[in-house]
């Protein structure tokens, strides 16, 4: 299975480890994995705060970049979830099916719903909060959304429960919004630390050691609200859980 | 900074109360949970609910129609008022025909938009609000903070000082149970001296030409028992089909809501007795230009249960009087942009596109999907943050192509290397009190991926 | 153009594409002993439903239910303990703060514990105005949801009409629940 990896900005420049552990971690169940050079941005940031048409020309160029793998996949559900949403009527010549939307995947769907592997022999003695980002959870489907009256699922924890020593628990208030938002972090900072204090505690009452889930920019938030008080718990991206061997 | 930005930071800034806000309505959110759970066609019910405010939209003026001849055939009088100058000089008119002073009215958020009470007010009419809630606020001279619990940002001792200075309940005491008591006993006496009742109406069916009122405290219908003119108020929006639709409506309205299975009180109001009158307004006052807004349409499905008021983590954290419209939460930022970009658009930042308020809502409406777009048209409207714009276009500059992308970067590894002070300040975006900032990696991905750090290495057999 | 018009004509032109009216494509809950379900829910919003025992008289479950009340208004035939005829009452005003209301409601909700009560008194005031409110329903006259309740005959011919789910409440100081906002303190479903 050729595989186009899509490294979002923000993981490129501030978290390439986690670029290395979704290579890694590809190519450890089975794929080949390619990465086209210098991709900047999705274009999501721009199109959050209301300027979807200044994003226009990234979202050219990212089609351009992935035109040529059959899969293209990425450590981040909402960046995957904007491309997906996004590009349809942002794209000049738009083709239904024919475009990166339709071939892109945020990386444990990929794993959950395409590769399915049996065994990923992977080992991480800890235990573990896991955070349940919106656009994961009400965008993608990762797991099922605490508003909607259906069956519970979680594809976070199916891969998670492939690791082996590893606890998994889940917050209080499962999938409330930590607080990110992209520029909304930025215009109501007052509120978006609010609740990313109120998320880190929540994260911390489960007696975890890591946050870890599917986004990147949540985590960073969190981190940011952590280092800044000093608090005992850490994030780490889900893929480098799901990679980490002895 | 936005004006919601502006004021939710005052709000945040009192920790103790925005804490207390913040968990009183999260609770209301899991009770709704508790509700949901318990009805298995639930999600069936939000659509059959979504589709049929959607047909009910699709036919209004039929339906509208159809309610007036019906209602009118009950023995009701309909009038219809393009606009709230209309509704409140018609509500004049009635209350001077009929003569007398005293109104006693239950809550309607319509009274609200349409500045109803300090209208009659100044003409020497005394509006008394009946709920218990929006009663509360009247004593205080604020307007409501949530459209299902007016007083929502009002601590208890708050409402015992108020009750002993305006009541004369006892010094000190803020026992819920013993103040709303008082409340009772002192609104007695307005009930029961009251000339005119004026109620809201949460339906109005159209087959039957019935009026649907839903209360907890009774209160509208304490106020209909003694007047002998009750005046009801409307949106034009609040006509639905039939009572096939108003089993719909009340299965899920206070499950959303308030999380009861159904609130205490669903009066339907068809005939009035003899010797009694029933007025009904159906006031437009934009409604039917937001109709003709094919991208905002849907919030005209509405059925004002607040519970995407209550999930929002933004609102809870924020309180109502953050934002610039009467009506807070998803739901006003998104009518109060229908009403009036230009007046409003400092609500739109509110949003932390988490969507969790389109899944709450029982007719589907998609609120956050909403917003996202208002916030498209924003740049359009001339009205777009001139400085979130400079920041998207310096990014988008940076973003444009890898070599300015990756320039960018190693001088962003420069800039951390400068004082906090320097780097941690207001002209940073991310800079806010109470988070750090991330650190840059020394090297890129796409520069160790570059050097071969990723070559196909031992990990790729298999 | 009056306002009316005024009004139809925007509509008319708002350029939303009609939709038809949805059918219902699911069936709703189905409890096997509503009448259990209708007692839980009842309770749950501060009501309580009760039984006429075998060879106990109405007169006598009404001094079950409310020993203390000492001014009873009902309009049923054969209440020998009724101490007013709401019916004869010329001031609703009257009714007001009475301690009990003997009063009959049509059938009972399983899924929300509300009775449906058509008005069948002069003044609607007794059922809100009353300490407390005792309503008296067939016994086997318990549907399970709203969508089978909005579909009765009862539901088809009133005046006035009242879904009523136990007693007046509000939870508006601190959302700490307290029950007797404005209407009932106490509502006891009586089903014969």
């Amino acid at each position: 299975m050729k595989v186009g990896l899509f490294i979002p900005c923000y993981i490129n420049a501030l978290y390439p480890e986690v670029g290395r552990a979704s290579c890694e971690l590809l190519r450890r169940v089975g794929c080949e994995v390619d990465y086209p050079l210098d991709q900047t941005c999705c274009g999501q940031p721009m199109a959050n705060a209301g300027f979807e048409r200044d994003a226009r020309e990234l979202a050219e160029r990212m089609n351009a970049l992935f035109d040529r793998y059959d899969y293209v996949v990425g450590p981040s559900a909402s960046c995957v979830v904007f491309v997906r949403e996004g590009y349809p009527h942002l794209l000049k010549d738009y083709r239904e099916h024919a475009c990166v939307d339709a071939r892109i995947w945020e990386i444990c769907e990929f794993l959950h719903d395409v590769v399915k592997p049996a065994r990923l022999d992977a080992r991480f003695p800890h235990r573990v909060s896991l955070h349940n980002s919106c656009h994961g959870v009400r965008r993608m489907g990762l797991s099922s959304p605490s508003e909607l009256h259906v069956p519970y699922h979680s594809k976070l924890r199916d891969l998670l429960a492939m690791v082996e020593g590893i606890e998994v628990a889940e917050p209080e208030r499962r999938d409330e919004c930590c607080g990110f938002g992209g520029m909304f972090s930025a215009e109501e900072g007052a509120v978006s630390v609010a609740m990313g204090r109120a998320k880190v505690a929540r994260h911390m009452a489960t007696g975890a050691e890591y946050i870890t889930g599917a986004d990147s920019s949540c985590l960073m938030h969190m981190q940011g609200v952590i280092d800044r008080e000093k608090l005992p718990i850490k994030t780490i991206h889900i893929v480098e859980i799901l990679n980490s061997t002895l | 900074m936005s004006t919601h930005s502006a004021a939710a930071k005052k709000f945040v800034a009192d920790a103790g109360r925005m804490a207390w806000h913040d968990q009183a309505l999260y609770a209301v959110r899991e009770k709704r949970d508790r509700m949901m759970e318990s009805v298995p066609e639930w999600e069936e019910l939000r659509n059959l609910s979504s589709e049929i405010k959607r047909h009910t939209l699709s036919h209004l003026a039929d339906y509208l129609q159809e309610f007036e001849r019906n209602a009118t055939a009950n023995g009701m009088v309909v009038h219809w008022a393009r606009d709230a100058a209309e509704m409140n000089e018609t509500v004049w008119q009635l209350i001077r025909e009929h003569g007398g002073r005293r109104l006693i009215k239950s809550k309607s958020m319509l009274s609200e938009e349409c500045g109803l009470t300090p209208y009659l007010h100044e003409r020497g009419v005394n509006a008394v609000e009946s709920d218990l809630g929006e009663r509360i606020m009247q004593l205080l001279h604020l307007p409501p903070s949530h459209i299902v619990l007016p007083a929502i940002g009002v601590r208890r001792e708050e409402v015992g000082e108020l009750f002993h200075r305006e009541m004369g309940t006892e010094a000190g005491n803020s026992d819920p149970t013993y103040l709303t008591h008082a409340a009772r006993k002192n609104l007695r006496e307005k009930f029961l001296n009251a000339d005119v009742s004026m109620t809201g109406v949460n339906f109005a069916i159209a087959s039957t030409g019935a009026l649907a009122v839903c209360t907890n405290e009774g209160n509208a219908d304490m106020g209909t028992s003694f007047a002998d003119l009750h005046i009801a108020i409307m949106g034009i929006e609040k006509v639905i089909p039939d009572m096939r639709a108003l089993g719909v409506f009340t299965r899920l309205l206070a499950r959303s809501g308030t999380g009861q299975p159904v609130t205490t009180y669903t009066s339907l109001y068809r005939k009035p007795v003899p010797g009694k009158r029933i007025h009904v307004i159906m006031v437009d006052n934009g409604r039917s230009e937001w109709l003709a807004n094919a991208r905002h349409r849907n919030m005209l499905k509405c059925l004002r249960c607040g519970a995407c008021m209550n999930t929002c983590p933004v609102y809870r954290r924020s309180g109502g009087y953050s934002y610039s419209y009467f009506i807070p939460g998803p739901l006003g930022i998104n009518l109060s942009m229908l009403r009036s970009p230009k007046l409003h658009h400092g609500n739109v930042s509110a949003c932390s596109l988490c969507y969790s308020c389109s899944g709450v809502c029982p007719a589907k409406i998609d609120l956050g999907e909403q917003i996202y777009l208002w916030r498209q048209q924003l740049d359009a409207l001339h009205l777009a943050d001139p400085v979130k714009k400079a920041a998207v276009k310096g990014m988008d500059f940076v973003m444009a192509g890898p070599g300015r992308f990756y320039g960018a970067i190693a001088c962003a590894r420069t800039a951390e290397k400068l004082p906090r002070g320097m780097v941690e300040n207001r002209l940073n975006p991310w800079s806010a009190p109470g988070r750090a900032m991330p650190r840059f990696a020394r090297e890129t991905f796409n520069a160790q991926w570059k050097r071969g750090t990723f070559k196909k290495d031992e990990k790729d057999e298999q | 153009m009056n306002s009316k018009e005024e009004i139809l004509k925007k509509l008319a032109a708002d350029g939303m594409p009609e939709y038809p009216c949805p059918e219902f494509g699911f069936t709703p809950q189905h409890f096997d002993r509503p009448a259990e379900i209708f007692a839980q829910r009842l309770e749950a919003a501060g009501g309580r439903m009760t039984m006429l025992q075998p060879g106990e008289t109405l007169d006598e479950a009404v001094r079950r239910c409310y020993p203390e009340a000492r001014t009873i208004a009902s309009n049923l035939p054969g209440l020998a303990c009724a101490t007013v005829d709401p019916d004869r009452v010329e001031d609703p005003r009257r009714l007001v703060d009475i301690d009990l209301g003997v009063v009959a409601g049509s059938f009972g909700v399983a899924e929300n514990g509300a009775v449906w009560i058509p008005q069948t008194i002069r003044h609607k005031a007794l059922y809100f105005g009353a300490t407390a409110l005792l309503i008296v329903i067939p016994h086997d006259a318990i549907v399970d949801t709203m969508h089978q309740a909005v579909a009765r005959p009862e539901v088809d011919d009133f005046g006035f009409g009242c879904f009523m789910s136990g007693p007046s409440k509000t939870a508006d100081i601190e959302q700490a629940l307290v029950f007797g906002a404005h209407g009932p303190m106490s509502v006891t479903v009586l089903l014969r």
